[in-house]
């Protein structure tokens, strides 16, 4: 089991992680953040993936599929963006976002990883 | 018992000695000469970019108000005053525990938010949300719009 910080630092140790957060889409702000750069501020994306989520939530409610979303994959010209809400019943409301460099990474080895970290937090 | 010559000498009412009053600055609320439409234009801009934004107030610290941008069920008087009570809570708060100017503050309700921004020393921007509103990016973006509105207000 792993609490807060030992989860984003494990989620940087993943080959090719450029940022990492772990943000409430109730409200879009972070209860955590690593990495990012200068030019990449990730409580602003935090807060813009936040709309992505729930967007997408909404869709899947009101598509009627009765199912939850696992991870979702955002593919960019240079990154992978990864979010994944969190299961835990204490994690309800929180997913991880992992800003990956699409040339420094595997792909398949790092949702792997993450689904491990999330799997392993503990709030 | 002889209380002839313990009598205290008769004493004069005192006025307290007061500083002299402080001198304020006319409300910014009903000046003719602020650019309203520019002012408008800010406020209903906020209500477009953030989906869950039902409203926005500008008023003075005052709590008179000076522009709205918000639908006919909610009172943007009560709102610029609402505003000016928050501050004037906020500023006690900064006040007592010496961190500067008042610089935002947010109540969360079960079904909705208010938010008040300062826009400079004497304004306040005020913006009622959704309970949905999504709360980081309304702090991303409003601080932006009330410097904004400070300059439109600055020079008034």
């Amino acid at each position: 089991m792993a609490n807060l910080d030992t989860a984003l630092k494990d989620a940087m140790t993943i080959d090719g992680a450029i940022g990492a957060a772990l943000v409430d889409y109730t409200s879009g702000m972070t209860l955590g953040v690593v990495g990012g750069t200068p030019e990449i501020d990730l409580t602003v994306a935090a807060a813009g993936n936040t709309d992505v989520v729930r967007a997408k939530m909404r869709t899947i409610e009101m598509l009627k599929l009765n199912d939850e979303i696992e991870d979702m994959l955002i593919t960019l010209g240079g990154q992978y963006h990864i979010i994944r809400p969190l299961t835990g019943s204490n994690g309800k409301g929180l997913f991880l976002y992992l800003m990956l460099s699409k040339t420094r990474s595997n792909l398949a080895l790092a949702r792997h990883q993450l689904r491990t970290i999330e799997e392993q937090l503990e709030l | 018992m002889s209380t002839g010559d313990t009598f205290l000498p008769r004493r004069t009412a005192q006025q307290p000695k007061l500083p002299p009053p402080v001198k304020l600055p006319p409300s910014l609320a009903g000046d003719p000469s602020l650019p309203y439409p520019a002012i408008g234009t800010e406020l209903h801009e906020l209500r477009l970019q953030i989906p869950g934004v039902q409203g926005s107030v500008l008023g003075g610290v005052d709590g008179l108000l000076i522009a709205h941008d918000v639908p006919d069920t909610l009172d943007p008087d009560d709102l610029a005053a609402m505003a000016a009570a928050t501050f004037g809570l906020g500023r006690q708060v900064s006040l007592r525990l010496g961190q500067g100017q008042f610089r935002q503050s947010t109540v969360r309700n079960e079904a909705g938010h208010f938010s008040v921004y300062a826009v400079g020393p004497h304004a306040l921007l005020s913006v009622v949300g959704a309970d949905a509103i999504n709360v980081a990016r309304l702090h991303l973006h409003a601080p932006p719009v009330a410097e904004r509105l400070a300059k439109l207000l600055a020079p008034a």
